[in-house]
């Protein structure tokens, strides 16, 4: 659905004698009378629920507030009591939009304190004509900047909600989504900075950190950082004896034609003609468990005239054409003095030993083939 | 009114299987468990809250902003209510679950959640903070009949009469929309029943009223003696209404599976998907669960997750016979279009109840088993050697380790192969057994062989995407292989239009007469192959195997198959073909032909979790 769309914008307060009600909102008479009745508990509320973000759904629209209340003497019945609050279709996801009514509450509360902003009839006027600026900017760019007076400037923006990423592993190796040279450097942060250069979709966490002089912590944070807003995403270390396998979505290089244009023009060697979608799909199908990538080229040295293996890997990847398959060593038979297996448990693959123990794959499984105890599983 | 007659229980095995996992419910379970149950009504008397749990903590009040808020009138004045301490937004710590909702009173709860008249019958959600209520408000009497007696100037009503009531669940702002739609449903239907027992003989009136009773004197209490106490607590023995609350609520959180007896008598039965159906520590989605349901096929199986005696006992007694016979007829080599008419039953219903059976935990659907299946290990199975699955394994197969075992799947092996051990100790039938076992927890999937048709491109114009090269499938438009009729499916707890397609026999290609190459015959060969452009034409034309016109015939009759979603025992089902026919042909057409093997798809959410 995109951005929360708001469908309109009230203001409501408590008034001496008339009770809840409300005073602005635009578009003019968007509320019912009936809608007001059934949700007012909810937007002029009981001092409990106050500075709480109150999200009521009723008669197919949801409505975002925070209640305010001021205390004073100066004030009818000492208190006064608003609300600035949104409304939407109900099936609107408005998790983004709650900041933007919380801070509005914010603004309203300070500009009342400082001048009586709201108490005072010549300046609550004013509310109207900067409601109308707000639900316009906001559904058009989903940011607004706003002069009050001489001192106060409303500053809003709707920030999108993301999943949270996973988390990085040493032995992961973060690839970009995008060309590399798409991103302002300056706009990130001196660590993210410092490592860029060496994110090239090949090195992994661990060589990033020892070439870039950066400590690992810092280097697992800042990529997830990047995996967290879509810059970058993970694949596995590159090895020539790598085994992959397909998945159901290699399909999708046959229907779609805008993967398929991304895939070949990604895929193919530098300074060849474009590789053709024959030969791409089905060096991804000669990937098979049992298969290393060493053995396809051998097989497949036709097809990979005019396809770079390592991006082609790459590609099917992070698309999910394809999966490694990795390795687990598991220790199913032990004398009872020794220790418990530490690694050798089954939930530790090849490539998280290696990048732990300093070994290399070779060494790792000359190590095992001559152990009997030892079984290897792969998945 | 139908309230659903066949529901289970979670017991055996499973529970002590999934022992060591419960932990991991409850760490990832605020997502999908409620933080508390709460029962409102609103009526002659106002607004009140009769119920909740967990109960409140009883602690003293300290800051100076909480007094000031309280309630002019608070019955509890001895501090029976944490209230939330700081009252701003900024909280350093994260507050739990419990002072989350412990926060709000039973006041304010009552206000807010006992909603005005004109919002019952729907669905009632209300998010503060960071607590998201959904409930489903229900009416007991109608409103027009409470303004007739407002108007009446007679002395007042002896009885004070209950108006409407709710029955919400409080659950973490940040839960998933399936979870609070499940949640919503769960409500709803303990409305029905505290209605229909509300007419028929004033249940709920009578709880309320002991309800209130209790209260009342909980509170007399706490003002003559100033210790104080919580007045739920004091309530769960007296009430089975409340006891009921606290029984779904307790279920929720651990196991997903409700099953409560309003007032002893009306059955109500719920089970929250996400708690039931988690592969590899994340929940399937309901909708996700709801489309591989659609797309099962009268060739695929029923494989039971429970040993059959073990699922009987679960049932109820009256439970629909249909869905006793075909447990007891089930098993994993037998397709479902068997099922049905060894059990008697037609298709939709094998359907039904198959579906049925899946939503609620208790089987999943495979591909029958046979010597020619091909299975791997899958991506997800947990394979540590000190997993409780490990140790299950251990116990079942005596003298076996689960490793070692799935090590042997770790390159694609066909059961045939399996069955072929090189050491004779095992007996063949304790080997399917396994592949049973391992099958039934998740750590199989099953590879398929898919055929795309690919012609080499021409040699003219290389490199360029021609509209040649567009795939089969863009140019063709997706001929639809079977004409689903759909049926509506209430399944007890998914939405009500849910719909199961139940495809029709007719749906192989037409039967082409035999006879050699009559002119018939070619012109159908001729019409298949119009699909393809004159280039692909010429190539496939050009194949030695195409010289032969049954192979010909053949390869353009099924033509349609190869854009890889149709995998092989499809085609083999649809055109009632051998495997080794099928096998044949594609090593003939091998020049145009790509295969691959991947796990199915459609039934492969049922081995891994969905992004």
């Amino acid at each position: 659905m995109g951005m929360s769309r708001i469908e309109c914008i009230f203001f409501s307060e408590f008034h001496p004698t008339l009770g809840p009600k409300i005073t602005y909102q635009v578009p003019e008479e968007y509320i019912s009378r009936e809608l007001f009745d059934t949700v007012q508990v909810y937007i002029i509320t009981k001092p409990e629920l106050q500075n709480k973000l109150i999200t009521v759904t009723a008669m197919g629209k949801k409505l975002i507030g925070c209640p305010v209340c001021i205390e004073h003497k100066k004030y009818s019945r000492n208190a006064l009591l608003f609300n600035l609050g949104l409304v939407c279709d109900a099936r609107t996801k408005t998790c983004a939009l709650e900041p933007i009514v919380k801070k509005l509450s914010g603004y309203l509360t300070t500009l009342e304190l400082e001048s009586g902003f709201i108490s005072k009839e010549e300046s609550k006027q004013k509310l109207l004509p900067i409601m109308s600026t707000l639900l316009e900017e906001l559904n058009a760019t989903g940011a607004c900047t706003l002069p009050i007076d001489e001192s106060n400037t409303i500053n809003l923006k709707l920030i999108e909600q993301r999943r949270d990423p996973l988390i990085v592993q040493e032995y992961d190796v973060p690839v970009f989504t995008q060309c590399k040279d798409h991103f302002i450097k300056s706009q990130w942060d001196l660590t993210t900075q410092q490592i860029l250069a060496y994110i090239d979709g090949f090195r992994h966490i661990q060589k990033i950190s020892a070439e870039a002089d950066v400590e690992l912590n810092l280097v697992r944070i800042a990529v997830q950082n990047l995996l967290y807003y879509g810059v970058v995403t993970l694949v596995s270390i590159f090895q020539y004896s790598n085994v992959y396998c397909t998945t159901p979505t290699v399909q999708s290089l046959i229907d779609d034609r805008s993967i398929q244009e991304e895939c070949l023009n990604y895929v193919t060697k530098k300074g060849q003609k474009r590789a053709c979608l024959r030969d791409v799909f089905q060096l991804y199908c000669g990937l098979t468990p049992g298969t290393t990538v060493r053995d396809l080229c051998s097989r497949y040295s036709q097809q990979l005239q005019r396809v770079d293996e390592r991006r082609l890997i790459q590609y099917g990847l992070m698309k999910a054409l394809i999966r490694r398959l990795q390795k687990y060593p598991v220790k199913v038979t032990r004398d009872e003095r020794s220790r418990p297996p530490r690694l050798y448990t089954g939930c530790h693959s090849y490539d998280e030993i290696c990048c732990k123990t300093g070994m290399s794959y070779k060494e790792l499984d000359e190590r095992l083939e001559n152990d009997p105890n030892i079984i290897v599983c792969w998945k | 009114m139908y309230i659903h007659s066949s529901s289970f229980d979670l017991q055996g095995e499973r529970k002590s299987m999934y022992k060591q996992s419960e932990n991991s419910f409850f760490k990832c379970g605020e997502k999908t468990s409620p933080i508390s149950v709460i029962l409102v009504t609103s009526g002659s008397r106002g607004n009140k809250l009769l119920f909740r749990y967990p109960f409140q903590r009883v602690a003293d009040c300290t800051s100076s902003l909480t007094t000031k808020q309280r309630s002019p009138y608070a019955l509890n004045t001895t501090g029976d209510v944490l209230e939330d301490p700081d009252g701003d937004s900024r909280e350093q710590t994260p507050l739990t679950d419990e002072q989350l909702v412990a926060g709000f009173s039973d006041i304010i709860l009552a206000t807010i959640l006992a909603t005005k008249s004109d919002m019952c019958g729907k669905k009632f959600e209300l998010k503060i903070d960071n607590v998201r209520f959904v409930g489903h408000p229900t009416l007991l009497q109608h409103p027009h009949t409470i303004q007739v007696s407002k108007t009446d100037p007679s002395p007042k009503r002896e009885m004070p009469t209950m108006i409407l009531f709710s029955v919400v669940f409080a659950l973490r702002a940040n839960a998933d929309p399936s979870v609070i739609s499940c949640m919503h449903n769960l409500s709803r239907r303990i409305a029905i029943a505290l209605q229909h027992e509300e007419r028929r003989c004033q249940y709920l009136t009578r709880e309320a009223k002991l309800m209130l009773a209790v209260q009342d004197e909980v509170t007399n209490m706490t003002e003559t003696d100033g210790s104080p106490q919580s007045p739920f607590r004091q309530i769960l023995p007296k009430c089975k209404l409340a006891r009921d609350l606290k029984e779904a609520y307790d279920s929720l959180c651990t196991t997903g599976v409700v099953r409560l007896h309003i007032n002893n008598w009306l059955e109500v039965s719920f089970c929250l998907p996400h708690k039931i159906h988690r592969v590899g520590g994340n929940h399937v989605p309901p909708e996700a669960l709801e489309r591989s349901l659609k797309a099962i096929r009268p060739y695929h199986a029923l494989l039971l997750l429970d040993s059959e005696k073990a699922l009987l006992a679960q049932l109820p007694l009256d439970c629909s016979p249909a869905l006793v016979r075909l447990i007891k007829t089930c098993s994993a080599v037998k397709n479902l279009q068997q099922l049905a008419q060894d059990a008697d039953l037609n298709l939709l219903q094998i359907f039904q109840i198959a579906a049925h059976l899946v939503y609620w935990g208790k089987a999943i659907i495979v591909y029958p088993l046979c010597e020619n299946n091909v299975y791997m290990l899958s991506p997800h199975a947990n394979i540590s050697l000190y997993s409780p699955l490990a140790e299950a394994f251990g116990q079942q197969f005596p003298g076996h380790d689960l490793p070692s075992m799935l090590a042997k799947f770790s390159l694609p092996l066909s059961l045939s192969e399996f069955r072929n051990p090189l050491d004779a100790s095992v007996q063949e039938a304790q080997l399917i057994q396994m592949v049973v076992w391992m099958l039934q927890r998740r750590l199989l999937i099953q590879l398929h062989t898919y055929v795309c048709l690919l012609v080499p491109p021409s040699e003219e114009e290389p490199g360029l995407l021609r509209d040649e090269e567009l795939p089969l499938v863009a140019r063709v438009g997706g001929r639809s292989l079977s004409t689903p009729s759909a049926l509506s499916f209430g399944s007890p707890t998914s939405s009500d239009d849910m719909t199961l397609t139940s495809p029709s026999m007719d749906n192989s290609s037409a039967e082409l007469l035999p006879g050699g190459d009559s002119p018939l015959n070619r012109r159908m060969t001729e019409t298949l192959l119009a699909s393809l452009t004159e280039h692909e034409r010429q190539v496939i034309l050009n194949i030695p195997a195409a010289q032969s016109p049954e192979d010909l015939r053949m390869f353009a009759r099924l033509l349609h198959y190869f854009r890889g979603h149709h995998h092989l025992e499809e085609i083999m089902y649809n055109e009632n073909m051998r495997r080794s026919q099928l096998k044949t042909l594609f090593d003939k057409f091998r020049s145009v032909l790509v295969v691959t093997n991947h796990e199915d798809p459609v039934i492969s959410l049922f081995q891994s979790p969905l992004e």
